[in-house]
């Protein structure tokens, strides 16, 4: 019994590990596409000069492209994951579309909630960043370009490792949120056992699957802030 | 011909004025120091002139070229501009070194980069990359820190730093190098070190503009100081003028309180 179960769980993990790859691939380009949106101050500014005398005038600033990202930032983050599910595969349902596949629900829903988390990371590490760095690349006459990429960008991924570790190894368990659609990942192997044999081990056995994975990554997060700890910023 | 001539800058930010029609032109090879007390404008002028600010009017002209004059509809191109840039260089307060290069990579970096553009840069890598190691190197010797190459700025005092950034300024080889308060985050220990090496670059003949609070060594090591107040230039003139006849009422309580206090 204990390796038919050991072995559907490990079909479940196989799940659980295709769901966690697939969102960090494209959640981490499209949270960079999103942090550089709401720092784009593409837009208008509104001068509005004070009647009275002694006031200051104040000007107001227009930036549809920052604000319509901060937008998405707030629904995404303000709202749980589990109705972002339901809501991306129901959703089409309700409107007369058909519906995705399940797993493509799966990862639509992760990829934005986990694009939208990333983003925010992404921008406090750039804004973090001195602006006499960037001076300092402009004055030696480097393009804002070179000096992105060359200068700020691995200043910027140190400075971003100890938090973007924490969100990667929450991945890991939310990945456990995809059964509330069906899709068969770990959580969801282990709970057939308690319908089908009144079996409570197997779910509590699915800890060791979550623990050691996690401990693999904290050892490569640790090892990464390691390699970078030759310098200070 | 001097090399660089300032008429009638004008910068505000907001609504305050911080430069109010700064003129004064330098010859080659001149030092030229700028006095005066926090919120005069010596940092704003700066920055104007090294295109980290960009002033609201007036003009400047470099080597006989004018790269900024609004009024006259004066407009650098993309090229242009970055050439302009390069006419300057620029060592601040902060140092400002890359953390994550070594000292030599610091000071070659820019270098490097531009090197790329080159059209033979593919036929030449290797003597290319050769050649800035070595520029580098020889900089890096002039300001005492070559046995620290490999080091990274973390490893260094901030006097240390202080000076692979002269070095890295340096290497660009601009026309005139500015300086923003050099040591105004150094002990007093430190400050000694980096001016010494300001002081050979001018026995050198290297073009300087020095914004600085250290008035012996402006009086010292200057060609010509300037005493700015209010966004203005108050005096100017050689050391002994603007420190003795020279001198206003203003000038004269602000650098009494400057040498009492040190």
């Amino acid at each position: 019994m204990f390796w038919q179960v050991t072995f559907s769980l490990l079909e479940g993990f196989g799940m659980t590990l295709t769901i966690f790859a697939l969102t960090l691939l494209f959640a981490i380009p499209l949270g960079l596409v999103i942090a550089f949106g709401s720092m784009s101050r593409l837009g208008i500014v509104v001068h509005r000069f004070a009647g009275g005398a002694g006031e200051a005038p104040h000007s107001i600033a227009i930036r549809p492209i920052s604000s319509l990202c901060k937008f998405i930032v707030w629904v995404i983050r303000g709202t749980p994951l589990m109705l972002q599910l339901i809501v991306i595969y129901y959703g089409p349902g309700l409107l007369g579309f058909s519906l995705l596949p399940r797993f493509t629900a799966v990862l639509v829903a992760f990829v934005i909630n986990y694009a939208c988390y990333f983003s925010e990371i992404f921008r406090g590490g750039i804004e973090s960043i001195p602006h006499g760095q960037y001076e300092a690349g402009q004055v030696l006459g480097m393009t804002r370009t070179q000096t992105f990429f060359h200068v700020v960008l691995l200043q910027v991924i140190k400075r971003i490792v100890p938090p973007m570790g924490n969100e990667i190894i929450t991945l890991v368990k939310d990945t456990s949120l995809a059964r509330v659609i069906a899709v068969y990942e770990l959580i969801w192997n282990a709970q057939a056992y308690i319908k089908m044999h009144g079996l409570l081990w197997p779910l509590l056995y699915t800890a060791v699957f979550y623990l050691l994975f996690s401990g693999l990554l904290s050892l490569l997060f640790g090892y990464i802030e390691r390699k970078l700890d030759y310098f200070k910023a | 011909m001097s090399i660089l001539e300032v008429k009638d800058l004008y910068k505000n930010f907001g609504k305050t004025q911080v430069l109010r029609g700064i003129s004064f032109s330098m010859q080659q090879g001149e030092v030229l120091s700028v006095i005066g007390s926090s919120g005069s404008g010596k940092t704003t002028l700066l920055r104007c002139l090294t295109s980290l600010e960009r002033a609201d009017g007036g003009s400047i002209t470099v080597g006989g070229k004018v790269v900024f004059d609004p009024a006259a509809g004066v407009n650098l191109s993309k090229e242009e501009a970055r050439a302009n840039q390069l006419q300057f260089g620029m060592v601040f307060q902060q140092f400002n070194l890359f953390p994550q290069y070594s000292v030599l990579d610091n000071v070659t970096l820019a270098s490097r980069l531009h090197a790329k553009e080159r059209a033979d840069y593919r036929e030449n890598k290797k003597e290319i990359l050769a050649q800035i190691e070595e520029h580098a190197k020889e900089l890096l010797d002039r300001v005492g820190l070559l046995q620290k190459a490999e080091n990274y700025p973390c490893q260094l005092s901030g006097g240390q730093q202080q000076r692979v950034a002269i070095a890295r300024a340096l290497a660009m080889k601009p026309a005139i190098l500015c300086f923003d308060e050099p040591t105004s985050a150094l002990d007093p220990e430190l400050t000694g070190e980096v001016l010494s090496v300001i002081r050979s670059l001018a026995a050198q003949k290297t073009t300087m503009i020095i914004v600085t609070h250290e008035m012996g060594f402006a009086r010292d090591v200057s060609d010509t100081v300037l005493f700015m107040e209010e966004g203005r230039v108050a005096v100017k003139g050689a050391p002994d003028y603007v420190f003795g006849e020279g001198a206003t009422p203003r000038m004269r309580s602000f650098i009494g309180a400057v040498t009492n206090y040190g």
